[in-house]
């Protein structure tokens, strides 16, 4: 519950800087509900892989070659 | 007007320190540096003849009651003494260790502003005189120049969406009580990013932020960052590279902002401070805006108040949640 | 050797140049002004840079080595230093402090062989720092008291001097003396115009510093004045500072590591942080405040004349008095710290 608050500011803050929405997710599930974690994890993965790979806050330090 | 509160705020000091109220008085002296007024802590009567009050404090005073033993005055306007109370609420400061000397502020200059319109000059010295300043200085060939500009052209961005420019607690309110706003409207600014495109946003953040040379002057004069150890110094792990790579220093500047969400006041010490110019305040305002539509709250008004992220309420807003 | 150039032949002079050299220069942004490469022309209106120069030869982020962690890669389990700079450069139009820092900064880097900084020599040897005497002080300069001046020749190749529409340039060593070879020869007015400026751009820094007391007394005399209990308060202990002053050379090496590849950085740290001489066991010896306000000013104008022969650890370029978001200002607190020691 107080997650859900501090989630939806840092949603809001990374969204505001030029983060596209589809990558920061959260959702309510139970250790109970096996099911619906896998279901969403799938879900997630392939809204996120639709954007390509991120290219900002990325930190690459190996050479370009 | 600046004059007298001036005067009253010496006269105030001097007899607290003569009785033995405080031990000291937290205020601002004369800067040796156009516009810009210093923090100033006052121990005898004395030294209480430097204090000032003018449209140059734009430091954070309440910073340097953190930690600080025995009792203190300190001369705080609305922002100020709204960082007082936040602290109190987060129990860095005794209610009862702390003499608000309550003042009206006039909204204080940006000194960059007023740089900006010099550009091609150098300022030597600058005056007020009610609502206009004097800048005085040379060109560069040395040939001598002096001109009246309007202090509201030249405000803080904070100081113009302002609230509160009263205190909101006091011990003791010095001179008159001055008009509560600064006339701006906050939501028509705060947050411009958001009429723009994720990529445009990304653009808009990278050039704000480009910059920044990880002096830490921003996390340093805001009150909030009392932490004894940072984020930025922890090392095992290491939260946040200390190299010039952009995502290290966007890094620092996303989570420093979101550590003061809740919490931030806009003071607007953090955008004084940095001596770069970089609006840090484009990401602390807008999460200020977020507390304030989302959840209601106004941080700094209320001794006792519960902080946004220490609470939640049932029917908090769930429709950023995937379903 | 001293040249003359007239300014509308500048473009023609910096494009030959630049066919062997990188030329850099200062350019105004607004009212700062910034480093960047010429583009034909040269700024003379300005005061100062904003940040110092040094970032040319002590960059805030500087990769030391690279290395690849894989036993089965040829290439890999070896330390490869960096490739060293690709081209010559020229700065123009620095100021007289700040190729003094460079000047002091040597004697730090490349004091003797056994701890020569290979990073800082090779874009030394390969830069060569033409010097614009400053005819009109900024009333925060103080480098007179410092043992530098506004037309000091400490560090520099060539001493340029503005004369209104024409450039005079006078060749102090070998180096400088080959880029301005080609050049007219000055007149002797020219020369007189030179001195000129100098004197009267002396008697513009008004503002004196007194360093006799801090000099010669001892180092714990100094340790201990009351000073330092009031000065630290109202610091912020930021780098502001620091990362401003055109001879602090402090900095922090890292490794960093992703996958199997890594690189050590050296980046920029300041003696105001609490992190800079945190040790592993956890006793910080610089652990308050007023320890590290009262080492910024005792390294400066102590410790390193102490080291350096005599050498002031600044140069008056007044950049700290300017960014300091507090205006603790460096020429108050060391005319207390005379003060204080009579």
């Amino acid at each position: 519950m107080y997650a859900r608050r501090r989630f939806a500011l840092l949603k809001s803050l990374l969204e505001y800087v030029g983060i596209e929405s589809d990558r920061i997710h959260f959702t309510w599930i139970s250790s109970a509900e096996a099911g619906k974690f896998q279901e969403k994890a799938k879900e997630i993965v392939e809204k996120v892989r639709k954007l390509g790979p991120a290219k900002k806050l990325v930190k690459d330090i190996r050479p370009k070659n | 007007m600046l004059k007298e509160y001036t005067e009253q705020i010496r006269e105030v000091a001097k007899r607290l320190l003569k009785d033995k109220v405080v031990d000291c008085v937290i205020g601002y002296r004369k800067g040796t540096v156009p516009m810009l007024d210093a923090p100033y802590i006052a121990y005898t009567e004395e030294e209480a003849d430097n204090l000032i009050w003018s449209s140059f404090c734009v430091s954070n005073l309440a910073k340097f009651l953190i930690g600080r033993k025995g009792k203190s005055a300190i001369v705080a306007q609305g922002c100020i003494s709204r960082s007082i109370v936040n602290l109190i609420n987060e129990n860095q400061v005794k209610r009862e260790n702390v003499y608000i000397i309550g003042v009206w502020s006039p909204g204080m200059v940006d000194r960059r502003k007023v740089l900006e319109k010099f550009y091609d000059k150098e300022i030597l010295e600058v005056e007020e005189d009610g609502d206009e300043l004097i800048v005085k200085g040379k060109d560069f060939e040395g040939k001598e120049f002096e001109e009246r500009i309007s202090k509201n052209e030249v405000k803080r961005d904070n100081c113009f969406t302002c609230m509160h420019r009263n205190a909101v607690i006091y011990d003791e309110f010095v001179g008159e009580k001055g008009e509560e706003t600064g006339g701006g409207n906050i939501d028509n600014v705060a947050a411009p990013w958001e009429k723009l495109s994720f990529d445009e946003r990304w653009e808009a953040f990278r050039e704000t932020f480009g910059s920044c040379i990880r002096c830490y002057a921003c996390r340093n004069v805001c009150p909030l960052c009392y932490c004894s150890v940072c984020f930025v110094d922890e090392s095992k792990p290491q939260w946040c590279g200390k190299t010039q790579d952009e995502a290290d220093i966007f890094t620092f500047h996303i989570l420093r902002a979101f550590h003061c969400a809740g919490r931030c006041v806009d003071c607007g010490a953090c955008e004084s401070a940095c001596p770069m110019g970089i609006k840090v305040r484009r990401l602390t305002s807008k999460l200020e805006k977020d507390v304030r539509e989302l959840y209601g709250y106004v941080p700094g008004l209320e001794i006792g108040a519960k902080p946004p992220l220490a609470v939640y309420r049932p029917d908090d807003p769930e429709n950023f949640i995937t379903p | 050797m001293v040249k003359v150039l007239k300014k509308d032949q500048i473009e023609s002079f910096l494009s030959k140049l630049k066919e062997n050299y990188e030329l850099y220069g200062p350019k105004k942004k607004g009212f700062e002004v910034e480093w960047a490469k010429l583009d034909g022309s040269l700024l003379f209106d300005f005061k100062n840079s904003s940040l110092s120069p040094k970032s040319f030869f002590f960059p805030q982020t500087e990769c030391m080595m690279h290395f690849k962690n894989d036993p089965n890669d040829p290439e890999g389990m070896i330390m490869k230093p960096e490739p060293e700079l690709d081209s010559k450069r020229i700065l123009f139009n620095i100021r007289p402090c700040d190729a003094k820092a460079f000047s002091l900064l040597d004697k730090v880097f490349m004091k003797d062989e056994a701890s020569l900084d290979v990073y800082w020599k090779d874009k030394r040897d390969k830069t060569i720092l033409i010097g614009l005497g400053c005819n009109n002080p900024s009333p925060t300069c103080f480098c007179l008291s410092v043992g530098c001046g506004p037309f000091s020749e400490e560090g520099l190749d060539v001493l340029a001097v503005d004369l209104g529409d024409r450039v005079l340039f006078k060749g102090i060593t070998e180096r400088g003396k080959e880029i301005i070879s080609s050049l007219d020869d000055a007149e002797e007015s020219d020369i007189k115009n030179a001195e000129e400026l100098k004197k009267n751009a002396e008697s513009k820094i008004t503002r004196k510093v007194e360093l006799d007391n801090i000099l010669s007394k001892e180092i714990l005399e100094v340790y201990e004045i009351p000073l330092w209990d009031r000065i630290h308060e109202t610091c912020l202990n930021c780098g502001a500072c620091t990362f401003y002053c055109p001879t602090c050379h402090c900095f922090d090496i890292q490794d960093e590591v992703q996958g199997d590849y890594g690189r050590r950085v050296r980046n920029w740290d300041t003696c105001m942080s609490w992190l800079f001489t945190q040790h592993a066991s956890g006793h910080n010896p610089r652990g308050t405040k007023k320890d590290r306000v009262r080492q910024r000013f005792m390294h400066k104008f102590k410790y390193i004349p102490f080291r350096l022969n005599g050498e002031i650890g600044c140069v008056g370029c007044g950049r700290c008095i300017v960014r300091c978001p507090v205006n603790i200002d460096v020429r108050d607190v060391v005319n207390q710290m005379n003060q204080q020691l009579k």
